[in-house]
Formats: C-alpha cells, sequence, structure tokens
C-alpha cells in the first residue's frame, strides 16, 4: 500500500510537470500577450515597448519558463504580471471557496445521487426508478447556467429564500456561508447527481446477476437485504471512480456557476487570467487545478482498494 | 404612467426618452435635484461589470469602468467634467489660457490633504502628470503628448507650455488615468490620494471596500460611510441582484431585457442617450477597393442604420453620422445631414468607382464590441439590396484589438466618448493618430484641427469642427452606425443619479456624488 501511494505521488508529480510545461506552451501560442491586453484598445506601440520591458517580456520564452519553474520549485508562484500581486494570497482564499462549495455539494449530492441509485436498484423497473431515472437526466441535459438561472428565479426572486448573488467574504460567519451558497451547490447537485446516481444503479445492477447474488435470494433474503449486504460492497469500486471524478469536476469545471453566482472561485480567476495572458496566474491555477485530479484519482484507488480486500493482493 | 418618488422628481421613463430624444441630450430632464440637500451615512453597494482579478490600483493601466469607478473614489484629477460637460476644477481650482492659448497657468487648490496628511501642492500635481509622459505604459500618454513643458511657478500655481495652442486643453485632465497622487509616489496598492474614500480591502476581480475619510473637501459630495464595488460580469446575475436589492446601483444594463427591468417597482433606470460607445465599421483608405471614395460612399449609404439600432440595440442607440463626435457634444455639427439609408445611391457609386468585382471583406468579433457580428449581418442584408455584395467573416474576440484592428482593411471598432470634440477626432483622425484606424490622412483636415484647437473666437470654432466633421463624413472611412446609451440601474433609495455627458453612472463618480434618501 506504502507503494502504491508512492508510486502515485511520484507519477502525478511528473504529470504536474507536463501539465506547467503545456500550459506555457498553449500560453504563448494565444495570440497577444498581457501587456497588449491590458493596455487593449489604448496600446501604443511605446507603451507597449515599456510594459514589456517592465515584466520581463522581452526575454525568450524558454527562460522565462526555467525561470518561473526555479520559483515554483522553491515555492514562490510569483506574482500576477497584470498587477503584481502575490498569486498565493491570491489563490489560497480563492481555493478554499472553490473547495467548500465542492463539498457543500458533495454532501448533499453524494448521499443523495448513491441513495437514490441505490433505491433505483432495488426498484428495478418500476415507476419510482423510471421516474429518478428521467429527473435527473433531465437536469443533466439542461445546461448549468439554465438551472442557474431558474433556481434564482423561483428562489430568490419569486420567493426570496435565498440571496441571487452567491458571494461569499473572508469574514462571513460558517452558517451564513452555507446559507449564501446553497443555491449554486443545489445547481451542482443536479448537473453531478444524474452521473453518480446511474452508475451505482448500473453497478449495483450488474451484480446482482452474478450466481452468488442468486444464492443470497435462493436463502430467502429480501431484495434491500441483497443489495445492501451482498451487491453493494462489489459494486463500491466504479461507484466511487466516478464520485472522484464528478468531485474533481466540482474544484476544476464550474466557471459558469461562478459567473452566474457571482461565486469567488478559482475558476473565473483562471478565465481572468487567461483573457489577460497573465501566464502565472494561469500556471498557478492550472498546476492547482492539476494536482486536484491526481490526487482525486488516487485517493479514489485507495478508497476502492479499502473497501474491497480482494484488490489489495494483485495477482 | 408618472411615478413620484420620495424626492418629488419625476422620473417618466416614456418621457424622459422622448424628452432626450427631442433634445438630443443626456440630461435634458433634471428638476429640482439642485434644491435638495444630500444626506450623509449608509453603504453603498455597487455591482458592475467592466473589470477582472488582473485589475490594478495604478492609474497607468486603467481601461475600463471599475477601475475608473475605484480611481475616483480613492483620487482626483485636476478638473472634472460638469453637468454641461465643460471643464470645471477639481484639484485645479482654476485655470487660465496666455492668448494663443499656448500657455496655461493652473492654480492648484490649497488646504488639501491625502490620506496620509500630506498637504497637496504644485510638486504632487506635476509628479503625477509626469507618470503619463515619456516613457510610461500609460493609456493617457497620447493625451498629454502636446505638453512641451511643465513649470512650478510657485507652491500652488503651474505653468503649462504647448506644443500647438489648445483652447480646450484643461479637458484632457479629465481623462480616468490622469489621477493625482503625492510627490514621489510608487506604491500603488497601498493608495493615497485625495479622494473622499480610502481604501479598505482589494480584491480584484471579487470587490473593492473603500471607506469615507470624512470632512470631503467638496461640499455636498462624498456622503455615503462606505462604498462595496462588487465584480458582477454577468449581466442577468448583474440584473438580478439589483431588482431583488442586494445591490443598489447596476451599470451597463442589457438594452435586451431593460424594458422588463424598468416594470421592477424597486429600480430607477437612467439611460444617458447617445453618449455611449460609438460603434463603427472602419475601412482602410489606403487599400483597394476603399481607396475610392466612390466605394467608401457606397459602403455608407449601404447601411440601414435604424433597423441595426432598433434590432441590434432594442431602440437604446442614436443614429451615427460617420464621425465618433456625438449629436450630445458641444462643436457637433448639426448643419450636416444624417445620410439615410439608400440602396439606389449606394449602388450608384459602387458603379461609378467601376470595381465591379471589389472583393470586400468585412472582420467583425464580439470582441469588439457586443452585437458587432448581427449589425455586421444586417449590413451584408442591406447592401445586398443594392446590389453588392459584402463578405462578412467571423474572428476570434481573443487577440482582436492585436490583430485585427489597425491591422485588418475592414473591420468592427468602438470607440469611447471623449470629453471634447478635439479629443475625439484627433485621436481618430489625425494623420498623425496613433489609432488612426481608418488610415485616413488629410494634411487639410490637420490643419483645421490643430488652427480649431487654438482659436479662442466661439463662432469661428464651431464653423471649424464643423468643416472637420464634414470632411470625415464626405471622405473619411468610418462607417459609423450608432451610438449606444447608457443604461444604468439604481435602487430607489439613491438620490444624485442625474445622467451625465460623459459617462456612465453619473461620470463613473456615483460613489462621491450620490445618496441616500
Amino acid at each position: 500500500m506504502g507503494r502504491l501511494i508512492a508510486t502515485r505521488a511520484g507519477l502525478g508529480l511528473l504529470t504536474l510537470l507536463a501539465v506547467s510545461i503545456l500550459i506555457f506552451v498553449c500560453t504563448q501560442i494565444l495570440p497577444g500577450d498581457v501587456a497588449s491586453t491590458v493596455l487593449g484598445q489604448q496600446a501604443t506601440p511605446d507603451a507597449l515597448r515599456v510594459f514589456r520591458a517592465e515584466l520581463g517580456l522581452d526575454k525568450p520564452a524558454y527562460v522565462r519558463y526555467f525561470n518561473w519553474l526555479f520559483g515554483v520549485l522553491h515555492g514562490d508562484f510569483g506574482r500576477s504580471l497584470t498587477n503584481q500581486r502575490d498569486i498565493i494570497e491570491e489563490l489560497v482564499p480563492r481555493f478554499a471557496n472553490t473547495m467548500f462549495l465542492a463539498a457543500y455539494t458533495a454532501l448533499i449530492a453524494v448521499p443523495l445521487a448513491v441513495g437514490l441509485g441505490i433505491f433505483s436498484a432495488i426498484r428495478e423497473g418500476r415507476f419510482s426508478d423510471r421516474l429518478v431515472n428521467v429527473v435527473t437526466l433531465i437536469a443533466i441535459s439542461v445546461p448549468e447556467f439554465f438551472v442557474g438561472y431558474l433556481l434564482i428565479i423561483f428562489f430568490a426572486i419569486d420567493l426570496g429564500w435565498f440571496p441571487s448573488l452567491a458571494t461569499v467574504f473572508p469574514g462571513m460567519g460558517v452558517g451564513e456561508r452555507f446559507y449564501v451558497a446553497t443555491l449554486p451547490a443545489i445547481t451542482l447537485t443536479l448537473v453531478v447527481a444524474a452521473h453518480m446516481l446511474r452508475m451505482t444503479r448500473n453497478s449495483v445492477l450488474s451484480i446482482m446477476s452474478t450466481p452468488y447474488i442468486e444464492m443470497a435470494f435462493l436463502k430467502g433474503l429480501s431484495r434491500g437485504r441483497v443489495v445492501m449486504w451482498h451487491a453493494l460492497p462489489n459494486a463500491a469500486g466504479p461507484i466511487i471512480s466516478i464520485v472522484a471524478l464528478d468531485l474533481a469536476y466540482l474544484v476544476v469545471g464550474v466557471v459558469v456557476v461562478e459567473v452566474v453566482f457571482v461565486y469567488p472561485g478559482v475558476g473565473q480567476y483562471m478565465v481572468d487570467a487567461v483573457a489577460k495572458r497573465d501566464v502565472p496566474v494561469v500556471q498557478a491555477c492550472g498546476l492547482v487545478f492539476a494536482a486536484v485530479y491526481v490526487t482525486l484519482n488516487t485517493l479514489a484507488d485507495i478508497a476502492a482498494i479499502l473497501v474491497n480486500p480482494r484488490l489489495r493482493h494483485l495477482r | 404612467m408618472k411615478r413620484h418618488s420620495t424626492s418629488g422628481l419625476i422620473i417618466d421613463r416614456r418621457e424622459l426618452m422622448a424628452g432626450a430624444a427631442a433634445l438630443g441630450l443626456s440630461f435634458g430632464l433634471r428638476p429640482a435635484f439642485a434644491d435638495e440637500a444630500p444626506k450623509k451615512g449608509g453603504t453603498l453597494k455597487l455591482g458592475m461589470e467592466g473589470g477582472s482579478a488582473s485589475d490594478s490600483l495604478d492609474p497607468r493601466t486603467y481601461a475600463d469602468s471599475i477601475p475608473i469607478s475605484y480611481g475616483w473614489q480613492i483620487w482626483n484629477g485636476l478638473v472634472e467634467i460638469d453637468a454641461n460637460g465643460d471643464a470645471v476644477g477639481e484639484l485645479a481650482e482654476n485655470f487660465e489660457a496666455k492668448p494663443g492659448a499656448t500657455t496655461w497657468i493652473f492654480n492648484i487648490r490649497k488646504g488639501i490633504s491625502f490620506t496620509s496628511g500630506k498637504k497637496l501642492d504644485a510638486e504632487d500635481v506635476i509628479y503625477s502628470l509626469n507618470l503619463h509622459r515619456g516613457e510610461t505604459k500609460s493609456g493617457a500618454k497620447d493625451l498629454l503628448s502636446n505638453i512641451a513643458d511643465i513649470k512650478k511657478l510657485d507652491t500652488h500655481q503651474i505653468e503649462f507650455t504647448l506644443k500647438s495652442g489648445d483652447a480646450g486643453f484643461p479637458t484632457v485632465f479629465a481623462d480616468y488615468h490622469i489621477l493625482i497622487v503625492p510627490n514621489g509616489f510608487t506604491d500603488f496598492s497601498k493608495p493615497d490620494g485625495t479622494g473622499a474614500f480610502a481604501l479598505e480591502s482589494f480584491e480584484p476581480g471579487v470587490r473593492v471596500i473603500t471607506k469615507n475619510k470624512g470632512n470631503y473637501w467638496k461640499p455636498n459630495r462624498g456622503n455615503f460611510d462606505s462604498i462595496e464595488l462588487r465584480y458582477i460580469p454577468d449581466v442577468a446575475a448583474r440584473t438580478q441582484a439589483l431588482i431583488s436589492g442586494q445591490i443598489d446601483a447596476g451599470n451597463r444594463l442589457d438594452a435586451k431585457t431593460v424594458s422588463l427591468v424598468m416594470k421592477a417597482p424597486t429600480v430607477n433606470v437612467v439611460r444617458s442617450k447617445g453618449t455611449g460607445n460609438r460603434f463603427a465599421f472602419v475601412a482602410h483608405c489606403d487599400a483597394d477597393p476603399y481607396t475610392s471614395n466612390d466605394i467608401r460612399l457606397a459602403l455608407k449609404y449601404g447601411i440601414d442604420r435604424q433597423k441595426i439600432v432598433d434590432a441590434v440595440y432594442k431602440g437604446f442607440a442614436t443614429i451615427g453620422n460617420d464621425t465618433t463626435v456625438a449629436p450630445s457634444m458641444k462643436y457637433f455639427a448639426k448643419d450636416i445631414p444624417q445620410r439615410p439609408y439608400d440602396p439606389d445611391k449606394a449602388a450608384f457609386y459602387f458603379k461609378k468607382a467601376g470595381v465591379a468585382n471589389a472583393a470586400m471583406e468585412l472582420q467583425v468579433s464580439e470582441g469588439a464590441f457586443s452585437g458587432a457580428t448581427d449589425a455586421a449581418v444586417l449590413y451584408q442584408e442591406s447592401m445586398k439590396k443594392a446590389g453588392i455584395d459584402l463578405q462578412v467573416k467571423r474572428v476570434s474576440g481573443d487577440g482582436y484589438w492585436d490583430n485585427v484592428w489597425l491591422k485588418v482593411p475592414f473591420c468592427a471598432v468602438y470607440w469611447g466618448g471623449r470629453p471634447t470634440c478635439d479629443n475625439q477626432l484627433s485621436q481618430t483622425f489625425l494623420s498623425s493618430a496613433n489609432w488612426n484606424d481608418t488610415n485616413w490622412k488629410r494634411p487639410e483636415f490637420d490643419k483645421i484641427l490643430t488652427a480649431a484647437r487654438a482659436e479662442l473666437d466661439e463662432a469661428k470654432r464651431t464653423q471649424m469642427y464643423s468643416d472637420a466633421q464634414r470632411m470625415i463624413v464626405d471622405d473619411g472611412g468610418m462607417v459609423c452606425f450608432a451610438i449606444g446609451d447608457y443604461l444604468d440601474g439604481y435602487g430607489k433609495k439613491i438620490k444624485g443619479t442625474a445622467p451625465h455627458p460623459h459617462y456612465d453612472m453619473c461620470d463613473q463618480r456615483i460613489a462621491e456624488k450620490g445618496w441616500f434618501a
């Protein structure tokens, strides 16, 4: 187990390095640089030259990349090119916000989706199974910004239960944070629940056709007991990996929801940085996102092994 | 449908618009404002578009509404633009020109303190102006390029020597980049200004909070206790927040939905008519086939401006007449007739040019301005009626200003409003202008514009500006088809929200101008 984690961590670091090179190359391919995008329509050749020299953009790209890499290896992510602010100081609170929203969503979505998935599996083919499937499929088919606006219309404007602006600020109480982030959390729940639900249902059902389950039924056990005690542990692997993937999505893929609800997460920060070609910020965000993916995937593998003893001893 | 608000201010939306339209003004109906004494207190919650997580406090990099707004909360300029569009002293107590308008004397206000306690003097002003001169990244560099020398006469007096006379010189100091900082100031992350408010917290892309310092030196201004400026880039989110009262004021309402917003009982919509961005398609006069003025006239006659205004801007725009000078501006040439949509004339000029197979491709992008693609497609349709084939190519908004504008022979552009006719024309149409995006270079025009600058006789000056505009309208490469309206939304409790001829949100100074009823 220890060796597995060590291998995974090493591979993860290599992935991060590859990601950082990829992002750097991509931002170089994009037209324009930070000086021309910040000055925009008011750029003059003179102003651009001064701005570029000030930021060191007149150096070759590979020199800038290795300077950056050297800084990162020493724990220094540098400063934003556009406003000279410390990237770590900007990124950490935003990342905390993103994690908060993802955790809040997971808190609602995971029990709900897994629970309903098991429920559907138990009641396979019945009306309630179909209803749950249809409703979640509709939810996943509608674009998330549209779901967001619908929730705002009903719960923020008509009923007035929740604020439409979900901005959380430093110094806000925990209860208040949960309160303002409710609508975006529900929106995201609707987006991710269908994945998890269907995966849970299908994994459980595929186990249901195996001989040992048949044996359990022949013993005279109820369908609910068979599903919960006999099928579920063996179905857990795929469920855990889909949950991990969805959690990763909740961290890295929610910029649209952030915009609709004006939530100060990493997504908007990264989009602004890409628009302004603020390469160090894009790099930092990219690394954080990649790290989240790698970590969650590793955790999913480890968890799958823990719940299923057969996977612990590789044959 | 008249509604009387508690202040006695009548805002009948239709009448406001009809009246403003009839006057061609943005400030037609402002009764009873001056009599009303502002009240102190409260936190103004602004929700705005026009900024991002990469915003900085350094005024040299300002380019959009949110930095402009916090810039004027914290700092002051030398002059500001009043409700009539005239330059009046801000940190300059007064100013006067020597005959010929090449030498200007500015008297700096006495007894003004920065947040740090330092007293304002001439050295501070000279240092601040020099931030935008010489080797600088400032967007205001071109504006100040006419200054040959700045000299301190005494502790509160400055003399400017200009390269050529400019009777409208003081208005350049109303530019939002040119903020007055203390002498030697370099660390913009800890701003030190003379404005009504001091920075409390700066989270670019999320919110900016400023607190009233008390005892603001301008009477009746700086009424709010604090300002909470939130970044709400999504127009639907901003509009909802305004209607539900989570913000007190929002900028750039969507023309497509603003009629619904007006129905909300909690919101006043303030429309500044024809002061917004000038939307145009620009052709390079030195690139074929646009070298022929007949082709350029065909381009101008072949566009159905009214249709674009109605369809793309839902009527919340004024039709343009091929220059960037808006009807609301002083020296707008009223004697030049509005160019109509006339397919026959377009066809006539196109034939006259004798380039039947001319390939004309218009490049547009939503990165140029929102609605550019729709406008271009309508343009294409209206040209078809004249038998002219105009290709429309939609390009990426990413890097548009870098790769398309100024480089492609026919493309979309917007121009912001400038405080004076001279600023407006010289940045776009002078032969030497960095941003001459039509490559239209006419020495006669340069001569008239330079002469008009120094002309102190009002009648002669008006005539000169009119001649200058006529040259652009008849010969230039710009098809300016619309001038947008600014649409601000305010909660009913907010007072002091008069439309301003310069910028939206009361010239982006709602923070220091407004108050709670």
